[in-house]
């Protein structure tokens, strides 16, 4: 062994004892921890030995393998956008109105997501037109003699989208992190889409029923003057036996009931074109899950804000008061409307509603002009500190959660149950044995001593292989294990490749340690390019795949680079061995 | 041991004008084949449900097709997969929601019975209606109507007051394998049979995968000719273009004859067949390219020739390993797997045949033509003079 080597011996052997170092958490992951708790980072993270790696760095199986739910949800936001266009058609009536520009209305065509205003007469609508020239978000696109036609801006509304499906992510998001799944895996897809991976779960059904519903955040004003509910249940006593009874507690009416359908039927009586009836859950309990009872609220029908305009919502405890208060923040637009609707009802209760629930019902203390509002939380009732912290916590929670801004649905599904997942696992693992095994005994039989060679750099390139997806914690899905056969396929390849050419030089009279170096060297740019471009593919997968498709794109890479690395740099280094040493023999 | 114990001396380039004949026939047969009958393609790509089932007890699938007839599931295809002892089927329905633009129709006079329906619009695709009411109405009441007129309700959502007036609502039809599990169990006291895997995708998602797949191929060819163009002559780019081309139609092929189907992982096949074929190529390439270094004035057609049957053995034997590690996921992968492995193996020996038989042939044409031209061109030249 020449000296020179030296160098080449110590790289590769780090190399494969950092492999199944690397291999050590995953080893841990399947053969030593239970299976129930395969996926639990942290018992793994307590199981390992000091000196193993992190247990970040382990083999995973892909929800095809392990069983689960993979789904892809839809953001409608095409409804969510004739929403919007409806929405500020009525606000820029009302604008018009403040400037003094009476008797317009409008019309919203919600296929083209445009606006048609319509004013009595010419001048009117001069003067219309002027004042929405400062609109940025609507472009005119026509005039007819008593009417103008808005269209929402393209780049409104590709905004519109992305904010929708970002915040939708956010929503979802969180809505799974408080079911409590570990290891979910939420990501946008696309424009409009969003992929969410959750290992383990076995009812689809269920899962879209958590991710799927739309919960719509809407701020409401209570009609605390009224006198409708003493008038209700003076003229028509609730039944005895229903517990419902009118309560004061809040400063206003209310009705107080333990049945929620008879409770709401009930209180809809005789109610008012413009007015509704909302209930409010109440648990006795923080955090409890279930509703003790229901408190009934008489709110406007009109909804002047909803969640849409809100930025943000944090809960916090105030330095001067030590009181838990929650803070919202409100985009420009929502920031303006927001300071007018609380300037204009000062004293007042504004109700949060979430899907059509009652969240809370704060007092308006003052005008709330810069976008920025706080809601500050009761401490009565003898309220421990906690149980006001949980509340605020909550309430941010909703105000949060609560913007989904569009509706979403299920675009895909894909669940794959427990067993299936064991069985393919079982089969897959043998298929690649048995793939792995032909070849082997194929490259002994064909170039004996080479093939022996070559088979020991196939087996590190396994280990590699391997090592590799658990270095980059990637997933390994049932496509994943046909790549990782497929590479093996393609490591023999290029011992093939070098072989046959050594085995040229030596036909062509050259000596055997002539006939290696040349096979390598000459072999070296043919191989090397094979690789690239089967890599080029590679990438090209993993950057459009989903899924199990990027199962296989990611153990297709990190074997072709293991492969460019064994049969380049292993390969030669042991053939060298031989060659140089004792009676220079090569057999190919 | 070897394949080939002597040199071979095999006149590939003699027989090109056959076997580019046959290959263009054969290439054009399979195009037109795809244009008048399609793929078989999978949900991912249709849209559509699949549910897989394994019953307790053995089943034939005409028993299973027969109890689908019985719950008025008519359009449901029946496929087993794995070995017979597995009792395991495969159930696809085309639709992905209930709602269908008949039973639309139908949910559209049920809600209109309720009165005051001002709008109506259903999104068949996404099993969507949204719908405004005058009145406020009650969802468990819409679900019983639309339900009642025959479309699943999954969820009625209420989606707050609209502007203008009116109560805006949306009706969430419910998915097609709730339907195909309940007509498989339907009259039995118990399900005699274990939900395995539920794939369900929306039309929508299965077009936009569609053309992100067909993206792909396109840019991963147009990555690798690049590579090509730039690592060897120019010359050689048209000729690996045409051998890409070729294997990918020649496995498309073997989709289109053998019904098998067409998914996500099929073009996984396609874009890996795109990479690994040109391995062949390339070492023909590289070796015509060191033979003309050695050969000089050698016309060129020689040149691959030699190269062709200098490297034949080399050919056969690379991608006979690669075959060969194909052979456990032959004989042990199901369903999905098995495809894989077998379209693969497909596209292996269709490679090495285009590495062999289209790519260098394309280059000798090509070259003899830049020739001609170049003798042309000079004559033009001497013309005037």
């Amino acid at each position: 062994m020449g000296r020179g080597n030296w160098g080449r011996w110590v790289i590769i052997l780090a190399v494969a004892l950092g492999s199944v170092w690397y291999l050590i958490p995953t080893y841990y992951s399947f053969f030593v921890l239970p299976k129930a708790q395969r996926n639990d980072e942290k018992v793994l993270q307590a199981r390992l030995p000091r000196w193993a790696p992190s247990a970040r760095h382990r083999l995973n199986l892909g929800l095809d393998l392990q069983g689960g739910i993979h789904m892809v949800m839809r953001v409608d936001t095409q409804t969510a956008l004739q929403k919007r266009v409806e929405r500020r058609g009525l606000q820029i009536v009302n604008y018009l109105r403040d400037q003094h520009i009476e008797g317009v209305t409008y019309a919203a065509n919600p296929e083209k997501l445009e606006l048609t205003l319509k004013a009595p007469d010419a001048a009117t609508l001069d003067k219309v037109e002027k004042e929405l020239k400062g609109f940025e978000d609507f472009t005119r696109v026509g005039r007819a003699p008593d009417a103008l036609t808005y269209q929402l801006k393209d780049t409104q509304v590709s905004r519109f989208r992305e904010d929708a499906v970002d915040q939708a992510m956010l929503v979802i998001r969180r809505r799974i992190d408080k079911w409590g799944v570990a290891e979910v895996d939420v990501r946008k897809m696309g424009t409009d889409s969003i992929q969410i991976s959750l290992p383990g779960q076995q009812d689809p059904e269920e899962a879209k029923k958590l991710i799927g519903t739309t919960a719509q955040l809407e701020f409401r004003m209570v009609d605390e003057k009224s006198n409708h509910f003493s008038q209700l249940v003076a003229g028509h006593p609730p039944p005895a036996d229903s517990g419902i009874r009118l309560v004061r507690t809040s400063g206003y009416e209310q009705l107080e009931g333990k049945d929620r359908e008879q409770l709401l039927a009930y209180a809809r009586q005789n109610v008012a074109d413009n007015r509704q009836v909302l209930l409010q859950c109440v648990t006795a309990q923080a955090q409890g899950a279930t509703c003790d009872s229901y408190l009934a609220y008489l709110v406007d029908k009109a909804v002047p804000l909803t969640g849409e305009s809100l930025a943000g919502a944090d809960a916090s405890r105030s330095q001067t008061t030590n009181d838990f208060e929650v803070n919202l923040s409100f985009d420009t637009q929502g920031g303006v409307e927001f300071g007018k609707l609380t300037g204009d009802n000062v004293g007042r209760y504004m109700a949060i509603v979430l899907d059509d629930n009652v969240n809370s019902a704060p007092r308006i203390n003052e005008r709330i002009p810069n976008g920025r509002a706080r809601i500050t939380m009761g401490r009565g009732a003898g309220k421990t500190d906690e149980q006001a912290y949980q509340e605020a916590k909550n309430l941010e929670l909703v105000l949060r959660a609560g913007a989904l801004p569009a509706p979403v649905t299920v675009g895909e599904i894909r669940q794959v149950g427990a067993s299936l997942g064991d069985e393919l696992v079982r089969k897959g693992s043998l298929a690649a044995i048995v793939g792995l095994a032909l070849v082997v005994a194929f490259m002994a039989v064909y170039y004996r001593k080479s093939g022996l060679i070559a088979d020991v750099a196939l087996i590190l390139n396994g280990i590699l292989i391997l090592a590799g997806l658990a270095l980059f914690n990637a997933t390994l899905t049932l496509p994943g294990i046909a790549g990782f056969v497929l590479t093996l396929g393609i490591a023999v390849d290029a011992n093939v490749l070098i072989n046959e050419r050594v085995r040229e030089e030596l036909a062509a009279g050259k000596s055997p340690r002539a006939a290696v170096d040349q096979g390598y060297d000459r072999a070296f740019w043919t191989i090397f390019d094979a690789h690239v471009t089967t890599l080029i593919a590679g990438f090209i997968l993993l950057s459009t795949g989903t899924g199990p498709v990027r199962g296989f794109a990611t153990s297709l890479i990190i074997g072709l680079v293991a492969s460019l690395f064994t049969s380049i740099v292993v390969t030669r280094a042991i053939t060298t061995y031989f060659v140089h040493g004792r009676g220079a023999q090569v057999s190919v | 041991m070897q394949i080939l114990k002597h040199k071979t001396n095999i006149d590939f380039i003699g027989k090109r004008k056959p076997a580019l004949f046959i290959s263009t026939v054969l290439n054009l047969a399979i195009l037109v084949g795809i244009a008048i009958f399609g793929f078989n393609f999978g949900v991912d790509f249709a849209g559509g449900t699949v549910v897989e089932l394994k019953f307790d007890h053995p089943i034939r699938a005409d028993e299973v097709r027969a109890r689908a007839e019985k719950a008025q599931l008519h359009d449901v295809s029946v496929q087993g997969i794995g070995s017979s002892s597995d009792n395991s089927y495969l159930l696809r329905l085309g639709g992905v929601t209930q709602l269908t633009q008949e039973s639309a129709v139908t949910a559209k006079q049920a809600l209109e019975g309720l009165g005051g329906v001002t709008a109506f619009h259903a999104d068949v695709q996404n099993g969507l209606i949204n719908f405004r009411t005058a009145k406020k109405v009650d969802p468990d009441k819409v679900k019983e109507v639309v339900s009642g007129a025959g479309t699943g309700v999954k969820e009625v959502r209420s989606l707050g007051t609209a502007q203008g007036g009116g109560e805006d609502y949306q009706v969430v039809a419910s998915g097609m394998a709730d339907r195909i599990t309940s007509a498989m169990a339907k009259g039995l006291a118990k399900p005699d049979f274990r939900v395995q895997r539920i794939d369900y995708v929306g039309p929508q998602v299965g077009n936009q995968l569609r053309n992100k797949g067909i993206a792909a191929l396109l840019y991963a060819m147009l990555a690798i000719l690049v590579y090509v163009a730039f690592r060897f002559d120019f010359k050689f780019g048209p000729g690996a273009l045409l051998a890409m081309v070729h294997d990918v139609i020649m496995v498309s092929g073997y989709y289109l004859v053998s019904r098998r189907e067409f998914n996500l992982t099929s073009i996984a096949v396609l874009l890996t067949i795109t990479g690994y074929s040109i391995n062949d190529t390339i070492v023909i390439y590289d070796r015509i390219r060191e033979e003309m270094a050695r050969y000089k004035g050698k016309p060129l057609p020689e040149i691959i020739n030699i190269a062709v049957n200098d490297t034949l053995s080399r050919t056969i034997l690379t991608s006979g390993v690669t075959a060969l590690s194909l052979i456990g996921l032959l004989i042990f992968g199901v369903g999905e797997i098995w495809d894989f492995a077998m379209a693969m193996l497909v596209g292996i020996v269709v490679g090495t045949y285009s590495s062999v038989y289209i790519a260098s042939p394309l280059t000798i044409w090509l070259d003899e033509r830049a020739a001609r031209k170049k003798a042309h061109g000079s004559a033009m030249k001497v013309r005037p003079a």
